[in-house]
């Protein structure tokens, strides 16, 4: 680490690096300012403590002298026949598929005493191999969630009425009927079919119900990827790429380690080329992006470029290899190749501002790694980005990158803009008769411009199944309840060679029928007796009649179905004979004709674009304003945790902090600190934004890293009807959508100003953060983040070591001698990518309550696990660091000294012990903190938000039964897990062997898709964490302070080029 | 000097006052203890079933009806049909095994008054004592010579912690196979 490294600053905000007095000031205390502010006991809904505690004073006093007879003890009502394969107080693991988005992740349930209360992903499937995203892990309350539409209702106009299954049927039957004999059309609209025996139901209604047609679509869908790899190859069915082979990943735009493709694969195999003890394996990242994505924090280099730059960008470099270096193997037409020739890479760095040295070492770094990189592209680009990857991606032979047996398979094509516009079209005509949402939201979902909402008016009939009710429901005549993922039968195909099945965990918990089994009963025509196990008869059937004779299997069905059942995943022999050849001749006219004329070499488009603002603080009326002329973008692009905004509802989801703004309950206006100082806001002002003749007012958020002039703002938030906890939470997007793009998430015709008023935020950004001041003496300075390069670790892999200031080990406490088990865990930096996986996991695990918004504001979040993200270097081009801090479990702990009835103390095998029952609530341990990883109950948080939403009866269902559900005025923490290590330990004990640290999985550990937690036994000779407590790059947050923490922390080593100066 | 009625209530009145309060207080309290503790409590089971018969004159293990004492928390109350393996055919004529019969065959489950009881937040393991060798009547007393369960044992903490600190006092056969139970928090609460 050279002197310059060793005094880098970090920071968490541009507050933050401005030192700003009031964050200097928030930095030093515990509690944030305002967060015991207004708190007053009479407000809160019951007796306040004082009251409390006067009668529970005197009613111990009564119940004390007086000489009543024993207290009754209740029940124990057992069963009446057990299910055999149940023991009560034991877990029991199903797997199944996750229905949340169209991954169809593999998971494994766990459920007690007949209730799913933990989901995980299943170790036995080969995409998601045991890890399961955010969304997947908190859907556990939707299935609770006490908002669930709980009967069938039929009504109009936004009113409805309870009605029962049978009669609704009947309706329909009719109106299905009426529809086919009429002529008229019958629409189901869907999602991505990722089932082959849906897709069959569907065939099969089509068969029974002539005019049916089937729409599927998707908010976020890869249709670019999929046209541009049809130009290119032929098929539109993609290859899986094998990320863990390569030695480079160019990523444009596209955040493969947040939100794009199967994420949660793509992380784990992008930590796997990050070991430190292969340091000289490691794989290099460049991003090249203009917002700012997980994947771009992630980045060794980041470049920063406006998505509508992207094209020039690849034709650059394409240039670059071909013509300039001449390392390419083929060579174009002179057509194209006069072209090509003027995409020239360093006007193309001139004109960005991006740093010829690291453009210079992408290119090196390309060549030097034939066939062992790849170069991805992002949803969002155009077809024509695409191809143009696709061809680099040729020339640089990193086809051998691509799974050649394994890739995306289509069951049913999504539907084209004009085929939606076709149907609406024939719903104003009165040619549709009957609209079927298959669990699909589209009036929220459909670009305004479509007017679907008020095309719905125009059909007789509409029907639509949801979990929960939402925008279309309140437009439809029948809104039918629908099963729960985990109510629900299911087989997912959604690569080739691999199906995965789906099983119902518990039986439904209100008047709801699976949506499969809905339209199998409508096709049967009666309405009498419907079975519950219809859909699950006919899914048995087509497997046992279609799938199971292609797979060739040697057991008999029932055998090979239950085993499948059991496993969750069926893996087969791929028949699909690896991709087709890439079409050179096509392509090569294809880039002649992407060749925009306007574009000439050194003419006027090299300039950079020049912004000129009307900067009128005084005149208000004259707002400064930004149009296309100026080169200004909008970019709608996915979020990090509730989907396309089916899980609004979900308050978890809602609350875990933005993986890079960590912003929670809300979304806004990113753009670049350049950009804000021309438009002259600040975080959290409005701005206006007029697109496609829609107008939103907006709060934007100063995001460190953004390409100037460009806007960014997530999709799937802004809902109006999601329920009591997703409704009117942050801003709709969509409105800017526009059926005439199809490329519609990248706007340029649009206005950007300044609009009056603020906004605030509830961001978890500068709450708990760490104290890091620039104090002139230099051994003392606080390295809390400690970073390196791979290259100065592989020229001497004591670095760090030598570089560390050293501690005096004095104590003014005894210092315990633990003899035995003492757990401990480790966090690689290298892999810990921020995406939030393990926060979520935890909340779950350890029920965690939501607190809300304005909770969150004045700083009582409850998450036992958070994510710092430290920003370091300058504002506008910043790098990241992430860092996960819970409960150190530290040997002299500080919190324990300080509390008054010794509510947390030690245990003998190394953990910090939080006494629920014995906690008074003082909070001094909270002040004695230093890592501030204490959480205080302000509220029985359960029933404060929303007027006790979580404290509803079904929610009561979902909580772990092995960790106490706390309540107001006790503090919590991160406890290791300690119900998990005491459930290894009851086994160990069961099984007459002694407890192995690594019999203890925690709830983050498990979950984190890129291995980065390792826990375990530190007196265990040879084992892992044994290993990574002694490494040459672990450290201690705070080592300073001697309170000997149990978090060992590898130090993030950057895969930096070498010929990039820093 | 005078002597006010405040001297008077402040120096006879007061004490006395005090002193019967806190005798009657000290008194009730540990007259009362074990009855606070649950010693003794024997309610009245919707089924007269005995445990002596059962256990004691048959010898019936107490792990065939407690199924899941050595798999994990809870040694669970056996549900009716553990009951039917036998009275499907014994003794289904007696007034209790029609009643027995009666709730098994409507389906219905049998509410079992509860004698022992720890709190929610102890979270008490029933394998790890079991598995460890340990018998059940150290907690919960001869139940082999009961005919209706009663509580032996106080169940509180204190009686927790003198086992598990005293452990080779308390079961002298286990001296060589156990050491001392946990005394930390976490061992019981979380």
């Amino acid at each position: 680490m050279n002197s310059k490294e060793k005094n880098k600053r970090f920071w968490l905000s541009l507050d933050d690096l401005k030192n700003s007095l009031s964050f200097a000031k928030a930095k030093e205390n515990e509690f944030a300012e305002g967060m015991t502010d207004n708190f007053n006991p009479e407000d809160m809904p019951s007796h306040s403590r004082r009251k409390f505690l006067a009668l529970a004073g005197a009613s111990a006093a009564f119940a004390a002298t007086a000489c009543t007879n024993y207290r009754d003890k209740g029940e124990i009502i057992p069963y009446n026949k057990k299910p055999d394969d149940l023991t009560i107080g034991t877990a029991s693991y199903y797997a199944s598929t996750c229905t949340g988005c169209s991954n169809g992740c593999g998971i494994l349930i766990k459920t007690r005493e007949g209730r799913p209360i933990k989901i995980d992903g299943n170790p036995d499937h080969p995409v998601n191999k045991g890890k399961i995203c955010a969304a997947g892990q908190a859907n556990i309350l939707n299935l609770y969630d006490p908002e669930r539409l709980k009967e069938p209702h039929s009504g109009a106009n936004g009113k409805f009425k309870f009605d029962n299954w049978k009669n609704i049927d009947n309706k329909i039957n009719v109106a299905l009927n009426n529809a086919s004999a009429n002529n008229k059309e019958i629409a189901i609209i869907t999602h991505s079919v990722l089932s082959p025996t849906q897709k069959k139901l569907f065939d099969d209604f089509k068969i029974k119900y002539p005019t049916t047609k089937i729409y599927s679509y998707e908010l976020f869908d890869d249709r670019t990827r999929q046209s541009a790899w049809k130009q290119c190859y032929g098929e539109s069915e993609f290859p899986v790429i094998n990320w863990g082979d390569a030695n480079v990943i160019l990523s444009l735009e596209s955040d493969i380690l947040g939100k794009e493709g199967n994420f949660v694969e793509q992380i784990r195999l992008f930590a796997a080329k990050r070991n430190v003890d292969d340091a000289k394996n490691f794989n290099r990242l460049y991003v090249a992006e203009g917002g700012m994505s997980l994947t771009g924090m992630n980045s060794d280099h980041r470049l920063r470029i406006k998505p509508d730059a992207q094209f020039e960008f690849v034709m650059c470099l394409l240039n670059e290899i071909l013509n300039v270096r001449k390392a390419g193997t083929i060579s174009f037409g002179p057509l194209a190749k006069s072209k090509i020739e003027q995409y020239l890479l360093n006007e193309f760095a001139q004109k960005e501002k991006l740093s010829m040295s690291v453009l210079n070492s992408l290119v090196n770094d390309l060549i030097s790694n034939k066939g062992k990189s790849i170069i991805y592209a992002g949803d969002i680009l155009a077809e024509k980005v695409h191809v143009a990857v696709n061809l680099l991606n040729e020339v640089f032979g990193n086809n051998t990158l691509y799974n050649k047996e394994r890739s995306s398979v289509k069951h049913l094509d999504l539907s084209a803009n004009e085929e939606i516009e076709q149907l609406i079209g024939s719903m104003y005509s009165g040619n549709v008769g009957v609209v079927i949402h298959f669990d699909t939201n589209p009036v929220y979902h459909f670009a305004p411009d479509y007017g679907y909402s008020t095309a719905l008016n125009k059909v007789p009939v509409v029907v639509t199944m949801c979990e929960h009710e939402n925008e279309t429901s309140l437009k439809s005549h029948f809104a039918l309840p629908v099963h729960h993922n985990f109510e629900s039968w299911g087989d997912f195909q959604t690569r080739t060679g691999l199906y995965s099945l789906q099983q119902p965990v518990i039986a439904p918990l209100y008047n709801t029928r699976q949506k499969e089994s809905v339209l199998l009963h409508w096709l049967s025509g009666s309405v009498e007796n419907y079975s519950e196990d219809g859909y699950h008869q006919y899914l048995m059937k087509n497997w046992e009649q279609y799938i199971y004779p292609q797979l060739s299997v040697a057991s008999d069905f029932r055998t090979f179905w239950f085993a499948a059942l059991n496993d969750g995943v069926v893996n087969y022999k791929s028949v699909v004979q690896g991709i087709g050849l890439f079409n050179y001749n096509k392509i090569e006219n294809l880039i002649y004709s992407y060749w925009q004329p306007a574009y000439q070499h050194g003419k006027s488009n090299f300039t950079s674009p020049v912004i000129s603002v009307v900067t009128a603080e005084s005149d208000a009326s004259k707002k400064s304003e930004f149009s296309e002329s100026l080169g200004l973008v909008l970019m709608l692009t996915g979020n990090y945790t509730i989907g396309d905004g089916r899980f609004a509802n979900n308050g978890w989801l809602q609350e875990l902090p933005h993986p890079v703004s960590k912003v929670t309950w809300d979304n806004y206006a990113a753009i670049s600190l350049n950009t804000s100082k021309q438009l002259n806001v600040k975080i959290g002002d409005n701005v206006d934004i007029n697109a496609n003749g829609k107008k939103m007012t907006i709060p934007v958020m100063i995001q460190p890293g953004m390409a100037d002039n460009l806007v960014s703002i997530e999709l799937g938030y802004g809902r109006k009807s999601a329920g009591t906890v997703g409704s009117n939470v942050g801003f709709d997007g969509i409105q800017f959508l526009s059926k005439k793009n199809s490329s519609a998430k990248l706007l340029k015709d649009f206005t950007l100003s300044k609009g009056s008023g603020k906004y605030k935020f509830a961001s978890t950004q500068e709450h708990h953060a760490i104290n890091e001041p620039e104090v002139m003496d230099y051994h003392k300075k606080r390295h809390i983040v400690q970073e390196g390069t791979v290259a100065a670790f592989i020229k001497n892999p004591d670095f760090f070591r030598e570089s560390k200031p050293k501690a005096e080990d004095i104590s003014i406490m005894n210092r315990v001698q633990y003899k035995g088990t003492k757990w401990a865990m480790a966090i690689d930096l290298n892999k810990c990518v921020g995406c939030g996986i393990c926060v979520t996991a935890c909340n779950v695990e350890n029920n965690v309550p939501v607190v809300g918004k304005d909770q969150v504001m004045v700083g009582r979040e409850m998450h036992w696990i958070r994510i710092d993200r430290y920003y370091s270097d300058s504002p506008v081009e910043p790098e990241t660091s992430n860092q996960p801090i819970l409960c150190m479990h530290c040997d002299d702990a500080p919190c324990e000294n300080v509390c008054p009835v010794v509510a947390t103390n030690h245990s003998p095998d190394g953990l910090n012990q939080m006494v629920y029952n014995r906690c008074v609530g003082t909070r001094y341990c909270s002040n004695n903190c230093p890592y501030k990883v204490r959480r205080f109950n302000f509220y029985n948080f359960r029933n404060h938000f929303e007027d006790g939403y979580y404290h509803k009866d079904s929610l009561s269902l979902m909580h772990n039964p092995e960790v106490t559900v706390r309540s107001r005025g006790v503090m919590e923490k991160c406890t290791f897990c300690v119900q998990r290590i005491m459930e290894a330990r009851q086994e160990a004990i069961k099984n007459g062997v002694p407890l192995k640290g690594t019999d203890v999985k925690t709830a983050c550990q498990e979950a984190c898709p890129a291995d980065a937690i390792t826990f375990g036994d530190a007196h265990e000779k040879d084992s892992q964490i044994d290993y990574i407590r002694n490494h040459k790059l672990g450290y201690h947050v705070l080592e300073e302070l001697n309170i000997k923490p149990n978090v060992t922390y590898i130090a993030r080593l950057r895969n930096k080029a070498t010929e990039v100066k820093s | 000097m005078k002597k006010t009625v405040l001297d008077y209530a402040l120096k006879v009145r007061l004490p006395v006052t005090v002193f019967v309060i806190l005798l009657s207080f000290t008194l009730t309290f540990f007259i009362s203890r074990p009855e606070r503790d649950g010693i003794g409590y024997a309610p009245v089971q919707p089924i007269k079933f005995s445990h002596k018969l059962h256990a004691g004159m048959m010898k019936i293990d107490c792990q065939y009806c407690h199924t899941g004492v050595e798999k994990g928390r809870f040694a669970t109350v056996p549900t009716a049909s553990i009951c039917m393996n036998c009275h499907s055919i014994a003794r289904k004529d007696k007034p209790e095994i029609i009643k027995l019969a009666g709730y098994f065959n409507s389906g219905k489950a049998i509410p079992w008054k509860r004698v022992h009881r720890v709190p929610d937040y102890a979270y008490f393991n029933h394998s790890v004592h079991v598995n460890k060798g340990i018998d059940c009547k150290n907690c919960h007393g001869d139940v082999a010579r009961m005919e209706v369960v009663s509580q032996v044992h106080s169940f509180t903490m204190g009686s927790c912690l003198n086992c598990h600190r005293n452990a080779h006092q308390k079961m002298p056969e286990l001296a060589r196979q156990i050491k001392n139970g946990p005394d930390n928090c976490n061992a019981c609460h979380r």
